[in-house]
């Protein structure tokens, strides 16, 4: 494989893996906050969060695009904070990617934990743990599935990110340039053998992830019924 | 001693439940489906935080109308009606879960002595998704007392098994709940388990307590909604006597009183204290002794109060047999018919009594 694939192979990697755990982590508490919450605002939160479902990748990639330009709210907070611009860079990639990708982490997590119901955690703390300790010996055992399933979606599904990526990211070699958008490049250079490399390869790569996910929730499934 | 006081505005319906119980010994909450049982046990565990009013157990102060111990801080053993283990945990890990998190030292020869007397040695390493009922609650009664509660507090623990699980493990509670230290509260709606398992009960209707006192007290209260329903009953306590009749056991209850039930399966051994309930409609009222009647439980008794009518036409006597309380319900004819009164000596026929 040349260089470029590989170091695009690489930046789609480190791209897709630095989503995933931002994701995880903010996801945590306000997936928790959307289960568990009466709050009136929740539908309005919810509903935001599904936006990147349904609007065009590149609508938003437009939104973010203005928000990093100089007058833009995040151009402006950088720069005043000294730091680099985000647009056309990985950062700046993390950030749409963070946002197009969230409603697929946050989902699984939201059900996972609003299938937990109350009684684990009630009976937990009439045992003497206190809400920290319920979070970690009770719901996060008890949602591994729904962690697996977060992680493993918000994973494929930045790696097949393209609108946004090319709205913020351009396609800078070395910098911003991801396999998709290296594929693109290729059918436009009418390279089709190294387009073939390198969409065989998501195909194959994407197919054997989800193969993984179905067959451990068959697995769960297959226990509990036993 | 427990010192309760509390309010909570639920959507369907408001509690609003007064009551005291000593600090040791099985205090049976009892009522109908919806009284609000099981909201007045979650409130007491701490596990409905709109909670108001005042609650206090052995001294320590859980509720008051300024402050509100959170429930990790209890120290309340909970047992749900329906399973409750952690699914991931094996059942040892179960067992020791709230144990663990005492500040104190696991001395392992106390949890073997536990496990041994509620018959869990077996199911140690398995996990709770394929233990029976009855395991699973004897698996969840073992982890609340290791966590060495102040209170017990007990959901209609017996309500989700089948028939043979529930005698085997009411039969545990009744040795096991008496050797504890702590007081448990015990939600019920069988009047069986009441007579079984309580020392003390507290009637509960449409979400406030009606009457509170020790066992005896509360069933004599003619003014109940326990009474006046057709699940009166009492209950009177004896020994199981070495005398046989065929087909029959024999049981003292102290100042010659005699009473025989028939042998159920479960053989009793002479000396045995046991516990009979006798419902109210299942006791008569004669002038005269009857003679030779197929009714063997003939005692003499004194009338000492005639309680009013209820919706169905009939009457709760209460009768006075040597110091024990006994209900009788009579149709309201057969009290004016007889002309009965307090203070009259009468003959109780009991048609039949349940061992307990």
């Amino acid at each position: 494989m040349p260089a470029a694939d590989l170091t695009a192979l690489f930046i789609t990697l480190r791209l897709a893996a630095t989503t995933t755990l931002i994701l995880l982590v903010l996801g945590t508490p306000l997936a928790w906050w959307l289960a568990t919450t009466r709050a009136r605002g929740r539908s309005v939160i919810e509903a935001i969060i599904a936006l990147p479902l349904v609007l065009p990748p590149t609508v938003l990639g437009f939104y973010l695009l203005l928000a990093f330009s100089p007058d833009g709210p995040i151009g402006a907070t950088t720069a005043a904070l000294g730091l680099p611009s985000m647009a056309f860079s990985f950062w700046g990639l993390v950030l749409g990617s963070v946002i197009y990708s969230m409603p697929f982490v946050l989902q699984p997590l939201q059900n996972s934990f609003a299938g937990l119901g109350t009684g684990p955690l009630e009976v937990a703390a009439t045992l003497g743990a206190g809400p920290l300790d319920r979070f970690i010996s009770v719901v996060l055992p008890l949602s591994k599935m729904g962690y697996l399933t977060a992680a493993v979606l918000g994973f494929a599904h930045t790696l097949g990110e393209f609108g946004v990526v090319l709205m913020i990211g351009g396609n800078i070699p070395g910098q911003t340039q991801v396999l998709s958008i290296a594929i693109y490049d290729h059918v436009e250079a009418l390279e089709y053998s190294r387009a073939h490399w390198l969409a065989a390869g998501l195909l194959i790569s994407s197919f054997l992830v989800l193969l993984m996910i179905y067959g451990a929730n068959r697995r769960v499934h297959l226990m509990r019924s036993a | 001693m427990i010192e309760a006081a509390v309010r909570l505005q639920k959507p369907e319906f408001l509690l609003q439940a007064e009551f005291s119980a000593p600090g040791r010994g099985v205090t049976a909450i009892y009522g109908p489906s919806g009284c609000g049982k099981t909201t007045l046990l979650r409130a007491i565990a701490g596990l409905e935080p709109n909670t108001e009013g005042r609650l206090s157990v052995n001294g320590e102060s859980w509720l008051t109308p300024d402050t509100r111990l959170a429930v990790e801080k209890r120290g309340v053993g909970l047992i749900f009606q329906h399973p409750s283990l952690f699914r991931q945990l094996t059942v040892q890990e179960n067992l020791l879960y709230g144990r663990k998190r005492l500040k104190k030292a696991i001395n392992p020869i106390e949890i073997n002595e536990l496990i041994h007397s509620l018959d869990i040695e077996a199911l140690l390493t398995r996990y709770p998704d394929g233990l029976s009922g009855g395991e699973t609650q004897r698996v969840a009664l073992g982890r609340a007392l290791l966590a060495e509660p102040k209170l017990l507090l007990m959901d209609e623990p017996l309500s989700a098994l089948e028939q043979n699980s529930r005698t085997k493990l009411m039969s545990l509670l009744e040795k096991f709940l008496q050797q504890l230290d702590i007081p448990v509260l015990y939600v019920t709606h069988s009047s069986e388990e009441v007579a079984r398992l309580a020392n003390n009960l507290v009637l509960l209707a449409g979400g406030s307590v009606t009457h509170s006192g020790t066992i005896g007290q509360v069933l004599g209260a003619l003014d109940s909604d326990l009474s006046r329903s057709d699940s009166a009953f009492s209950v009177i306590e004896g020994q199981v006597s070495e005398k046989q009749l065929p087909g029959l056991i024999c049981v003292e209850c102290g100042a010659g009183i005699e009473l025989q039930v028939p042998r159920s399966d479960g053989g009793y051994e002479s000396g045995a204290r046991v516990r009979l309930r006798i419902r109210a409609r299942d006791v008569s009222v004669c002038l005269e002794q009857p003679q030779r009647s197929s009714i063997l439980n003939i005692l003499p008794a004194i009338i000492t109060e005639v309680g009013a009518t209820a919706d169905n036409g009939s009457r709760i006597v209460k009768l006075d047999i040597d110091g024990r309380a006994l209900l009788s319900k009579i149709s309201e004819y057969s009290v004016q018919h007889l002309g009965l009164r307090e203070g009259q000596a009468v003959f109780a026929q009991i048609k039949s009594a349940a061992l307990l």
